[in-house]
């Protein structure tokens, strides 16, 4: 085989190759740890409540998606189906709070009522409440 | 303040008058695809629902955002390519339980339903009808339902290599575990 045949094979196989490599990490792409992640926010569940119930819009474009790192005080305790977790925080407003889902590995003892805990998680948006998913307790 | 009023139109109203009503804000949505290529799984357990027994409506509201995939690229191209949740975040159902007659609010048990009603998702509104059970329970109702959804039917588009991997249509699982509103 010729010098330059065997270049172009090396270069080709490389390519394909680090083509595969790339496709199986972001296929495997874990989700964000929470646990060490930089929060892009600090803030407390009564004003990030408020923020979404004054209005929504300006609060989703600043906060969905975003990493917070929220502190407040724990209103209640929800186990939900296949043994996720659910805390919601007491905020200013009777209704309305702010509700942080944990991944299936919390333990409900962990939390107890009118406990203030502060955890971090990504905002998914509001409903009637602000909903954190994916987190991890700070504090 | 349009999302409070959804949910909550159906609690204010009556809600003296009528005692029936119940809310859980962390029900189950899940949803499954199975194909020789893929198996895709994602739930959101942060489902607000409100029921009101004695009329049979219901209503529930998810954000798109608030599903959960096990792979985090799979979520991510749910969010952004098919279901584009920065521009329509939310989903919602309302509709109302067809043979409520059958369903007997002062006997724990198990007992089968209807439902039809308005489904909402991608922004775009379809008429459905899915069989269900309510179960009543001391101190509760549980809600539950399995049905298929079709992706094309709501305007999402799967593009052709994709496409072999998702199921053509989707397994969808409602789980609910609803309290009495009074005690709010």
């Amino acid at each position: 085989m010729k010098t330059y045949i065997k270049i172009a094979l090396f270069i080709v196989s490389f390519i394909a190759l680090s083509g595969i490599l790339a496709a199986l990490y972001f296929y495997n792409l874990k989700h964000t740890d929470m646990a060490k992640a930089k929060p892009d926010f600090v803030i407390t569940a009564s004003v990030l409540q408020k923020a979404f119930e004054d209005d929504e819009t300006a609060a989703s474009t600043r906060y969905i998606n975003k990493i917070l790192e929220v502190t407040g005080t724990i209103a209640s305790v929800n186990p939900a189906e296949n043994n996720i977790l659910s805390i919601s925080l007491v905020t200013g407003s009777g209704i309305s709070s702010v509700i942080c889902t944990f991944p299936a590995i919390a333990d409900p003892s962990k939390f107890s009522t009118g406990h203030k805990i502060t955890l971090r998680g990504e905002c998914s948006g509001f409903l009637m409440d602000v909903l954190l998913n994916n987190c991890a307790v700070i504090q | 303040m349009k999302h409070i009023a959804i949910l909550f139109f159906l609690l204010v109203s009556g809600y003296a008058a009528n005692a029936q009503k119940y809310m859980t804000k962390n029900g189950l949505i899940g949803f499954y695809s199975i194909t020789p290529m893929e198996e895709i799984k994602a739930d959101n357990n942060q489902v607000a629902g409100v029921i009101d027994a004695g009329t049979g409506e219901m209503v529930f509201q998810v954000l798109i955002k608030s599903f959960h995939f096990e792979r985090a690229l799979m979520e991510e191209h749910f969010n952004e390519n098919y279901m584009e949740s920065e521009k329509y975040p939310k989903s919602t159902f309302k509709g109302k339980i067809t043979d409520l007659s059958s369903v007997n609010l002062s006997k724990n048990g198990t007992y089968y339903v209807t439902v039809d009603g308005d489904l909402t998702i991608h922004n775009v509104t379809n008429k459905v009808s899915m069989k269900g059970t309510i179960e009543v329970i001391t101190g509760g109702i549980n809600a539950n339902s399995k049905f298929n959804i079709v992706p094309e039917d709501y305007k999402i588009n799967i593009p052709g290599v994709v496409r072999e991997k998702i199921n053509k249509n989707l397994e969808v699982t409602v789980a609910m575990k609803y309290s009495p509103l009074e005690n709010k």
